[in-house]
């Protein structure tokens, strides 16, 4: 065997000789890891559009004035939409398949606050155009349309028959759901950046459709839908029987109607829930009759179970036939229902089964539904199924008007109402600028991040803050608000909760993972960058990030 | 300070004392208390360490890897199974001349389930190029774990510091717990020097290596494993210099007269030591030989404790199948090369197996099998079995 004392110079472990890094190991690639923003399902599922996911991020690290600035890119009315929204966002939360749906409502409804708190005001950074956009009808169609267009630099004047501005958030909707001072200070913000409100303006009257079509350079048509429907019963005319919009709106301006002891309520919507609770709040004993059963109702569960909790009585399966009385409402008489096969509507159809039952009362309002008064349209505008005809962004058969709120084909609440005005404001604007309408241009694109795109492992279990909701007893005693606003800590905690689905919140776990350090801060900004020089493909930091901020792009 | 320690804090403050600087570790009875003990130092600022928690011993071991050749004091801890689970990793932590330091809290290997003292955990990790110091009481424990340190690195091998289950992992004594300062005096802050993975001079580690290589990288861990005999009773010598005590690696007790030797390991050679007492007072001339340390085997030691005996008794807390005591394997390869006049009759005994006790009764009758056979045979060799 051959050996030898030669002194070579051997490391105690093997150690390239080179820097690593000449070993571009990108090369060996097959799929890039990119980092992409998705939609939250909340933030597509939003009628008002607003960024959820986005917003409960700021929030959860107490930057509340950002996080207001955030909603009001969308939506002008955060403190209104924390009380009065049916909170669709939380009906497709993904957190509701690892504990309970994240209360986006609250968080939503501090946020407002804080901004009312705060005095929080709107800034205008564009330029102030030439054009001038009217916009007929003051609620909350109108008045987000008005509130983007003058975003966009353009002059707006609102006209509305009404004393002040608001429609339904004002006149339809209980002060004990959503109180004038809230309202008022809202739209007072709208005020200060120059909006023109033409109040107590009946179109027709001292200014006319082609006036206004002359004077502006575009219209925005959100009359809303008030005119009551037609029951088809005989007895509308006794004295006692009135409309749910009327009563509510009498009720919102401070004329308490007189009423009678027993109030029988007509409809399974909201506005019929509403009309119920007010009327307990009148002193009145108040029974509510629809023509389905309780799973059917149109009217959001929770205001259900308030409503129950407070003391209105149900009775279901049963629809009006007759109101009866000598002059004056003494009773209705009401057509039993059995529940047939589904109808359009996708549920179930009642059907009369010939037997009556009668339900003694002095008051009977009807809620079942308004409809578009067509007389008080622009004559150009083409109705269908007694709604105007409108794409999604509102736009009508007549150039230059756009229409929007519960005058066109989208469900009747105040959230929708506000999506509708802001997408008619794109519209406006790209019409505005010779631009041709273009549905795809005006509808962002993101992939969805659902349930499967998140990584829950890096989620504990938290619980749901409940809404803190006065006492029945004390609920009773006026039309003071029922739920209260969360504490600062509250929010917090809740916003907290959410996964931020498809939004990198910079958790660095892309970062930590990456087996080949080929993921770096983005030197420039927010976020990460991938170093595809050496990134090998693997694809741990799309596995590993939580909230489906990443994805694997296949090379071709 | 004087404080009330089991073995498993002792080996946490041990740990801490020495300046830590990276933990990751994945709990698993009976070591648990160790690396909980370290979380709530860490948590409260007692140590100024990371702790990373993973998924399994053999991930642990490899961020030890990783944040050793990072150039950081790095520590882990385990036991049984875990210690099984990161067998891959030990060979690759003196591959790659990474002074880790490990705590090994000696378990029954499973099946059946069971999770008392029993070397064979420890033990079965020989050929892994790792030191491995055995301990015998709850001071031994902490001194031996700031030791480890400095050997580690002085050496660039890693090195296991092993207790008992139970005897000394959850038993409590009064110990030493040494100041911070001191121990920074003794145990400077790591320098890696030039192996270490540094961002802005990225390099490969541990690359593929030919065979006209591969066999110089081992050769250098023998090398290296040679001088850790001397290294290690330096460092041992320089810690009784700055504390005042000493573990020597190989320990005779009563053992300078004596003609039959017990030699034990861990906490058995702490019943050793009354077993062997109490012989004396009934007249016999039994001795007691500890060993510390089992790599770097320290055959020069033993010989001058054994040269000239006529019987030594090998306890094994430990079996290797098919052979015999593992301790006793290593002890009779030592002793070959004396004379047969020199070389004392090797009598290897199995006892103590998953955590039964060796108690001073069980090492008398062993004494005096010893004394009374003529030479070592196959029977009565597991004491205290039920032969089935």
């Amino acid at each position: 065997m051959k050996h030898t004392d030669r002194q070579v110079n051997i490391p105690l472990c093997c150690i390239s000789t080179t820097s690593s890094l000449v070993n571009k190991t990108g090369s060996w690639r097959y799929a890039n890891p990119v980092f992409i923003h998705r939609g939250s399902p909340c933030n597509e599922q939003c009628p008002a559009g607003e960024d959820i996911a986005g917003y409960m991020y700021l929030a959860a690290q107490g930057k509340f004035e950002e996080a207001w600035r955030l909603i009001m890119k969308e939506n002008p009315f955060p403190a209104v939409m924390g009380r009065v929204c049916y909170r669709f966002c939380e009906s497709k939360c993904n957190r509701a398949e690892h504990d309970d749906p994240v209360s986006i409502n609250q968080v939503e409804r501090f946020i407002g606050d804080y901004g009312l708190a705060h005095s929080l005001e709107i800034d205008l950074t564009r330029p102030e155009t030439n054009k001038g956009v009217a916009i007929v009808g003051a609620g909350p169609a109108g008045l987000t349309a008005a509130y983007h267009l003058r975003l966009l630099g353009y002059g707006v004047t609102v006209f509305d028959s009404n004393e002040r501005p608001g429609g339904l958030m004002r006149y339809g909707i209980p002060a004990y759901r959503l109180p004038n001072e809230i309202l008022d200070a809202e739209i007072g913000r709208l005020s200060n950046i120059g909006i023109d409100f033409r109040m107590g303006v009946n179109i027709g009257e001292s200014i006319d459709w082609e006036k206004i079509s002359r004077e502006f350079d575009a219209v925005f048509v959100a009359i809303g839908a008030y005119q009551e429907g037609d029951p088809g019963i005989k007895g509308m005319d006794k004295k006692g029987a009135v409309n749910a919009l009327d009563f509510l709106k009498e009720v919102n301006c401070g004329k308490y109607p007189k009423m009678g002891k027993k109030v029988a309520v007509i409809g399974g919507g909201n506005s019929a829930i509403d009309c119920a609770r007010v009327s307990l709040r009148l002193g009145a004993d108040v029974t509510l009759v629809y023509r389905r059963s309780q799973s059917e109702m149109p009217a959001h569960p929770e205001e259900i179970e308030m409503a129950r909790e407070e003391g209105v009585k149900f009775i279901f399966l049963a629809g009006p036939q007759e109101i009866y009385g000598p002059a004056d409402v003494s009773g209705i008489r009401l057509l039993k229902m059995s529940l047939g096969p589904i109808d359009d509507s996708g549920r179930r159809r009642p059907a009369p089964t010939g037997e009556t039952v009668d339900l003694a009362c002095q008051t009977v309002i009807l809620a079942i539904g308004e409809s578009l008064k067509v007389e008080d349209l622009p004559p150009s505008l083409i109705c269908d199924k007694n709604m105007v005809k409108a794409d999604a962004f509102g736009k009508t058969n007549t150039d230059g008007f756009f229409a929007g709120g519960d005058i066109i084909d989208i469900p009747h609440t105040v959230t929708h109402a506000i999506g509708s005005g802001r997408r008619a404001a794109r519209a406006i604007d790209r019409f505005l600028r010779g631009k041709k309408h273009d549905e795809d241009a005006l509808t962002p694109t993101l992939e969805l991040a659902d349930n499967n795109r998140l990584n829950l492992f890096y989620f504990d279990h938290r619980s749901r803050t409940k809404a803190h909701r006065v006492k029945v007893g004390e609920r009773l005693t006026s039309f003071g608000e029922v739920c209260l606003s969360p504490s600062e800590e509250e929010a917090v905690y809740e916003a907290g909760r959410c996964f931020n689905c498809g939004l990198c919140t910079e958790c660095g776990n892309c970062y930590i993972f990456c087996p080949d350090f080929s993921i770096m801060k983005n030197p420039d900004g927010y976020g990460y960058i991938v170093d595809l020089d050496y990134c090998k493909g693997c694809g741990i930091c799309v596995q590993e990030c939580p909230r489906g901020a990443m994805k694997m792009e296949f090379m071709e | 300070m004087r404080k009330v320690l089991a073995g498993n804090q002792a080996v946490a403050y041990g740990a801490m004392l020495s300046g830590v600087e990276v933990v990751a570790a994945y709990p698993i009875t009976p070591q648990t208390t160790i690396i909980e003990t370290l979380a709530e130092m860490q948590a409260e600022g007692i140590g100024d360490f990371d702790y990373i928690r993973v998924e399994s011993e053999h991930s642990a071991m490899s961020a030890c890897i990783g944040a050793s050749m990072g150039g950081v004091r790095t520590f882990t801890a385990t036991c049984g199974q875990g210690l099984f689970l990161m067998h891959e990793m030990l060979h690759y932590a003196a591959g790659a001349r990474t002074p880790v330091v490990l705590a090994n809290v000696n378990r029954a290997a499973a099946a059946p389930w069971n999770i008392w003292s029993d070397q064979t955990d420890s033990l079965s990790q020989r050929e892994t190029g790792w030191i491995q110091l055995y301990c015998e009481g709850n001071q031994e424990v902490l001194d031996t774990t700031i030791m480890a340190f400095k050997i580690a690195e002085k050496l660039k091998l890693p090195t296991m510091v092993i207790l008992d289950a139970f005897f000394l992992s959850h038993t409590s004594e009064p110990i030493e717990i040494p100041d911070k300062e001191a121990v920074e005096d003794f145990l400077p802050t790591y320098d890696p020097k030039d192996i270490w993975l540094n961002p802005d001079n990225p390099q490969t580690f541990g690359g593929i290596t030919m065979s006209d290589a591969y066999m110089e990288l081992r050769w250098q861990i023998q090398r290296d494993m040679e001088r850790a005999k001397s290294v290690i009773a330096e460092v041992h010598e320089d810690f009784a210099h700055h504390f005042g005590r000493m573990y020597p690696q190989v320990e005779g007790y009563l053992a300078g007269d004596a003609e039959v030797l017990v030699v034990c390991t861990g906490t058995a050679a702490s019943t050793a030591r009354v077993a062997v007492e109490t012989l004396r007072a009934e007249g016999e001339r039994a001795g007691l030989v500890k060993i510390k340390t089992f790599r770097p085997f320290p055959g020069e030691e033993i010989i001058g404790e054994l040269k000239g005996k006529k019987k030594v008794a090998v306890i094994d807390r430990n079996f290797s199948p098919g052979a015999q005591g593992i301790w006793a394997q290593e002890l009779r390869s030592v002793l070959c090369e004396l004379s047969d006049q020199e070389r004392p009759k090797v009598y290897g005994y199995i006892a103590g197996l998953g955590g039964r006790d060796i108690t001073v009764k069980t090492l008398k009758e062993i004494y005096y099998k010893t004394l009374r056979s003529h030479r070592p045979d196959d029977r009565d060799m597991w004491v205290g079995v039920r032969y089935v």
